[in-house]
């Protein structure tokens, strides 16, 4: 009841008026504005429900009238802010040797020229090629690298179980591995470079791979056969998602070696492998189970 | 039967979702900020200004033309026409429904004038604003958030009732508006604490029906 409807009906009595104050309330044959242009209610269907369940993609994600729903919404935001902090990460220097790596730079300066400049992190700098020439062991069947490529974070989450996993992997299947070490602002063609100057038959890079929504520390390794500047993609095999939600650091160590076996065997790498006759475990086809889409919002109820 | 509510007539509640910009300019409203606009009219000028500063309050609208109609409802220029025009204006037109829907609701149940005599012939608007909007605290010179009494009845009734309103209750003339006004009644904006702008309202209502009882003597 409003203030001045109150005072009228304590006046009204002070007044000596017995009837109560009639009753306020629509009383206007008036059509009201439409409540909304839209309908609220999110819509969603089952099927759409029961497709999401089985990718963290964006799917079946039900609209409200033509717009997504507000947690939709925000949680795409907090997803491409995960992905923008983990190509903003930048990899310690000092980090590299804790972890007793060999130290490699690229021809890179900064982060923003290794954002803007691919080139420049596919060559490693002079002194880099220096310490390669005269600390690194030569010859080798598996020459394994390191490097933080476009998700730092995600080499510093898990870079060092991958590697060390590939290299317990290979020397159990007799092979020579050359010595562990991680490149600072590094692409994946780094590998032709450094495979070429230790003589390395098979090299394989691990490095930071470019974020996607919600996913800043997945891991990407590629593998090519007699590395020499001038090969290309079509020259590589790679697999990629190794994180916690993905393919495990020991799965990922074992298929890169069955990779790095088949090379070795058949002499070839990339679109030239014959992947049929790669071990099975690299070639199975089995249905991944249904994941669950991380929420980084909280929808009120 | 005294001081019974006089129902207020919405007339006509009318949407311009992208009103051109030389209408705009020419109701007061600002092309760079506002797109839409919206439109009522109503048979009670007073209550209806009490209704679009309800409007403010619960959209961000502004309130860019508010006038009373000569001499009244009783002398409209057509049957949607009443007494007043009122205009909202605001950046797009779902700022506008709901605005509108604040001023109809406050008509529907608030802000009304009400009878000052058995035979309803006096009409009284002595009305508590309890928190001011954007509109009327910027028409008074008052804060957002004060509390006002907006007073209105005829000229005689009304000049007997301000006095007696501003010696009983303790409140401060924002501005009186003497007679005639556009619609021939007179009007006063008084303010001070919610509790003292009631007792002004009250001891106006009551000394308007007191006048209304007795024209003679005083």
């Amino acid at each position: 009841m409003s203030a001045t409807r109150e005072l009228i009906a304590r006046l009204r009595e002070q007044l000596g008026e017995s009837a109560p104050l009639s009753p306020a309330g629509p009383a206007l044959p008036l059509t009201p504005p439409p409540r909304r242009v839209f309908p609220s209610p999110r819509t969603r269907s089952s099927l759409q429900g029961q497709a999401a369940a089985h990718t963290t993609a964006l799917v079946g994600i039900g609209r409200v009238g033509t717009r997504y729903a507000t947690d939709v919404v925000l949680q795409f935001q907090a997803e491409l802010a995960v992905a923008h902090h983990a190509v903003a990460s930048l990899l310690p220097e000092e980090w590299i040797e804790q972890n007793g790596l060999l130290n490699l730079q690229t021809r890179v300066s900064d982060h923003q020229e290794f954002l803007l400049r691919p080139d420049l992190g596919r060559r490693l700098s002079d002194a880099s090629r220096q310490a390669l020439q005269t600390r690194a062991r030569k010859d080798i069947d598996i020459q394994p690298i390191l490097a933080d490529g476009l998700s730092a974070e995600a080499c510093i989450g898990s870079g060092m179980e991958v590697l060390g996993a590939l290299i317990g992997e290979c020397e159990s299947r007799g092979w020579t591995v050359g010595t562990p070490m991680c490149a600072r602002f590094g692409r994946v063609w780094l590998q032709d470079e450094i495979g070429e100057l230790l003589g390395a038959k098979v090299c394989i890079i691990i490095l930071g791979e470019r974020p996607g929504l919600g996913t800043g520390d997945g891991l990407s390794a590629y593998v090519v056969h007699n590395p020499a500047i001038g090969k290309t993609d079509s020259d590589r095999n790679m697999i990629s998602n190794i994180h916690a939600r993905g393919t495990s650091p020991n799965s990922a160590a074992s298929r890169l070696a069955d990779l790095a076996g088949a090379m070795l065997e058949q002499g070839t790498s990339g679109v030239g492998l014959d992947l049929s006759r790669v071990a099975p475990g690299n070639t199975a086809t089995e249905l991944r189970a249904p994941q669950v889409r991380e929420s980084l919002v909280e929808v009120g109820r | 039967m005294i001081l019974e509510p006089i129902r207020p007539r919405i007339l006509s509640v009318q949407r311009i979702p992208d009103a051109h910009p030389a209408l705009l300019r020419s109701y007061g409203a600002d092309p760079e900020r506002h797109q839409s606009l919206g439109l009522i009219t109503c048979d009670q000028d007073d209550s209806t200004f009490v209704a679009l500063d309800e409007a403010t309050k619960h959209a961000p609208v502004d309130v860019v033309y508010a006038r009373s109609f000569y001499a009244g409802a009783a002398h409209a220029s057509g049957p949607l026409s009443g007494e007043v025009l009122g205009v909202l204006a605001a950046a797009g037109p779902e700022e506008i429904d709901e605005g509108l829907r604040a001023a109809v609701a406050c008509l529907e149940h608030d802000a009304c004038f009400y009878t000052a005599d058995a035979q309803g012939e006096t009409a009284v608007f002595p009305h508590v604003v309890t928190s001011l909007g954007h509109y009327l605290s910027k028409e008074a010179g008052l804060e957002v958030g004060d509390a006002m009494a907006y007073l209105v009845a005829p000229p005689m009734e009304a000049t007997i009732a301000f006095d007696r309103a501003l010696k009983e209750a303790n409140v401060r003339a924002v501005k009186i508006f003497g007679p005639p006004t556009e619609t021939n009644f007179a009007a006063a904006w008084l303010t001070g604490e919610l509790a003292e702008c009631e007792a002004a309202a009250a001891a106006f209502a009551r000394a308007v029906v007191e006048v209304a009882r007795s024209p003679l003597y005083r």
